[in-house]
């Protein structure tokens, strides 16, 4: 009777252990899905969409030319994208393109239109008001140059006049108009107008791209690049590089610039090693850029490489140490490929961790928006209860 | 607790004089000194710059040791976590039923001892020895790479002690499975069993998507809720040994259920045993 009851006990006791085991386990696992591991695509070669939308851009078709000597016709040339056409020849020279719409129309472009719009999009619409031109809308790509910058997109609309008309101006070529250097006025906010002298030279070219340059000969060298006169050499970035929301070739001296004073020693050695610095920013969900460098010497590459593997990860290693989670996490991802005479450096940022940083942009537009809102409703109210006027 | 610390001695001396166990060990032992003298890794400030395995380059990038180990130290726990209670449903499926061997069994039952003590104590004596195992081989790999990297983590450790929870509800119902019928061959397919809807109930939520909404659904879902959720507890080792977010709610409780589980089952077969005559 005892050795049953000690059974019961047994039996009562496993019951009572698996019922509290599948509560444990229940409780422990959770029954919401995990969320899905962190993970970057990095822009590492052209896909599809970039292929399709180079394909796209290829709306530039030069004369054929005719041979002097023999009166032949020469084979019919590629149509080609005007804005690569037009962007500097040779090598170390500096050309990035940012692909202002589809950066537009990426998770972090709604982000950067937050911070843009932090006045509630007063002086956006005061811009769009003045220039005829909506660069949400009508603004597809922008180059930055060693020698100025390029806009590309469609500018029909823009009072080009208007906006430089002080300017001497001039046609150019098959279809430019080139704006010399001149007189600009520019109303203060307390209403008075100034006059301010530009020296950069700009040159619009059929209503589809505006080149900004330092001096009249660097808008016609652009112009005469995209209508075929420029020299034979291949374009800084070639077709197959147009991949990202922005890309580009940087000069090392453009890029050492642009490396803070305390790294004064890295971007001595990168003068000395590195040849040119081609880069891919892809932000179409993450923010992710691959930039590679090369240099005549592998060895050297190698090494230069090495030391900005060991750079980061010391970073890192102080992020962590520092608590600076943000900085620890977008290190996470920081590599070095080396390759020979070129090297690859891999960076992200997770879109959380900007949607974190970004975050009082957004309130910003909203408090904005809102005082503009409750400043327009009394207007419009006082409109209505105004009397009618009698005759 | 004396005579359970006596049974597990006992199942300890056994498990010495076998073969396979101490092939096992030796073969372990070979892996890490393979690790140890064939591979070479160039570490700068941190950075994983280069590793050759017998001359030959592994690895071509270069960035922080933490995050280039983190693969290794993953794929160890999972390999140390599947691949430790897969060799261990095979070296510990007879013990059990080798200690219940007619005329072995009526001499221990001769002892001063309870019956319970029998099962307790050869469950201990199992778990001390995969505990033994497993303490072995990722001390071994976190020396290993923590001198040649400079990198010391206690995730791969971790992670072993949390296979061995696993392994403690395996071989729970391995040992039951033995009071019922004395057969080797059934105790290793019960231990499989419970490996495969440990897998399953470890990923019950996806699975149950795939079951039509209703009756069948719903028992799926009443199974699986027993079961001890061992997938989730190997990616939570995975995670926990590459210092990785966990992706579980809590690490603690589950730890906890799966352990209360292999206990639940070891009760049931203090039952079984209780009222079994030999």
């Amino acid at each position: 009777m005892e050795k049953r009851q000690k059974r019961r006990v047994w039996l009562v006791m496993a019951a009572l252990l698996f019922v509290a085991a599948a509560v444990l386990m229940f409780a422990g696992q959770g029954e919401e899905p995990a969320p899905p591991p962190l993970e970057v695509e990095f822009p590492r070669r052209m896909r599809q969409p970039d292929r399709e939308r180079a394909e796209r851009r290829r709306t530039q078709v030069l004369p054929t030319p005719v041979s002097a000597d023999s009166g032949t016709v020469a084979e019919r040339p590629r149509p080609r994208d005007p804005l690569l056409a037009a962007l500097p020849r040779g090598e170390g020279k500096t050309a990035v393109i940012i692909e202002a719409n589809a950066l537009r129309h990426s998770p972090i472009g709604g982000l950067l239109m937050d911070c843009l719009m932090r006045d509630g999009g007063k002086q956006l619409k005061e811009f769009r008001e003045k220039s005829g031109v909506d660069p949400l809308q009508d603004l597809d790509r922008l180059v930055i140059t060693d020698e100025g910058m390029m806009l590309s997109g469609n500018f029909e609309n823009a009072r080009f006049k208007e906006l430089l008309g002080e300017r001497v101006s001039a046609d150019y070529g098959e279809g430019a108009r080139v704006y010399e250097a001149g007189e600009n006025s520019v109303t203060r906010p307390d209403g008075t107008t100034v006059k301010r002298r530009d020296t950069s030279a700009i040159a619009t070219w059929n209503n589809q791209l505006l080149v900004v340059g330092k001096s009249p000969d660097e808008v016609k060298a652009a112009i005469d690049r995209v209508e075929g006169r420029g020299p034979d050499e291949p374009p800084a970035i070639s077709e197959s590089s147009t991949y990202g929301e922005m890309y580009g070739v940087l000069s090392v001296e453009m890029l050492s610039r642009l490396i803070p004073p305390e790294q004064a020693a890295l971007a001595q050695r990168l003068r000395d090693v590195a040849k040119n610095v081609e880069l891919h920013l892809d932000a179409s969900s993450d923010v992710a850029l691959v930039a590679e460098v090369r240099g005549p010497s592998a060895d050297d590459v190698t090494d230069l490489g090495k030391s900005l593997g060991a750079a980061l990860s010391l970073a890192r290693i102080k992020a962590q140490a520092g608590e600076d989670k943000d900085l620890a996490q977008l290190l996470d991802f920081a590599k070095v490929k080396p390759d020979g005479d070129s090297f690859t450096l891999e960076m992200a940022v997770p879109l959380e961790v900007i949607r974190e940083r970004l975050a009082i942009c957004r309130e910003n537009r909203q408090d904005a928006e809102n005082a503009l809102d409750a400043k327009e409703a009394p207007q419009e109210a006082g409109v209505e209860q105004a009397p009618v006027p009698v005759r | 607790m004396s005579p359970v610390l006596g049974i597990a001695g006992y199942v300890l001396r056994e498990a010495a004089s076998r073969k396979f166990i101490m092939a096992f060990m030796v073969g372990l032992t070979l892996v890490l000194a393979v690790v140890a003298l064939g591979m070479r890794i160039d570490v700068i400030d941190g950075a994983l710059a280069a590793s050759r395995l017998f001359g030959q380059e592994v690895r071509a990038t270069i960035q922080s040791v933490d995050v280039a180990l983190r693969p290794v130290y993953q794929a160890s726990a999972f390999i140390v976590f599947y691949g430790g209670i897969l060799f261990g449903i095979v070296a510990c499926s007879d013990f059990a039923p080798s200690l219940m061997s007619p005329g072995r069994i009526e001499h221990l039952l001769a002892l001063p001892i309870q019956r319970w003590h029998l099962l307790a104590g050869t469950f201990l004596g199992v778990m001390t020895l995969a505990l033994g195992g497993t303490l072995y081989g990722t001390t071994g790999l976190v020396l290993i790479f923590g001198v040649k990297t400079g990198y010391w983590t206690v995730g791969p450790l971790v992670a072993g002690l949390m296979a061995c929870v696993g392994f403690a509800a395996v071989y729970a119902v391995m040992l039951t499975m033995a009071t019922l019928v004395r057969s080797a061959a059934l105790c290793a397919a019960a231990g499989f069993a419970v490996l495969v809807g440990g897998i399953i109930a470890g990923h019950r939520q996806d699975i149950a998507k795939a079951f039509e909404e209703g009756l069948s659904r719903s028992l799926f879902q009443a199974v699986t809720l027993v079961l001890p959720r061992l997938s989730a507890l190997a990616e939570a080792a995975g995670d926990m040994a590459a210092s990785l977010p966990l992706e579980v709610r809590s690490l603690g409780t589950l730890l906890v259920g799966v352990f209360v589980f292999g206990l639940a089952a070891l009760v049931v077969g203090f039952w079984r045993f209780e009222g079994k005559d030999y």
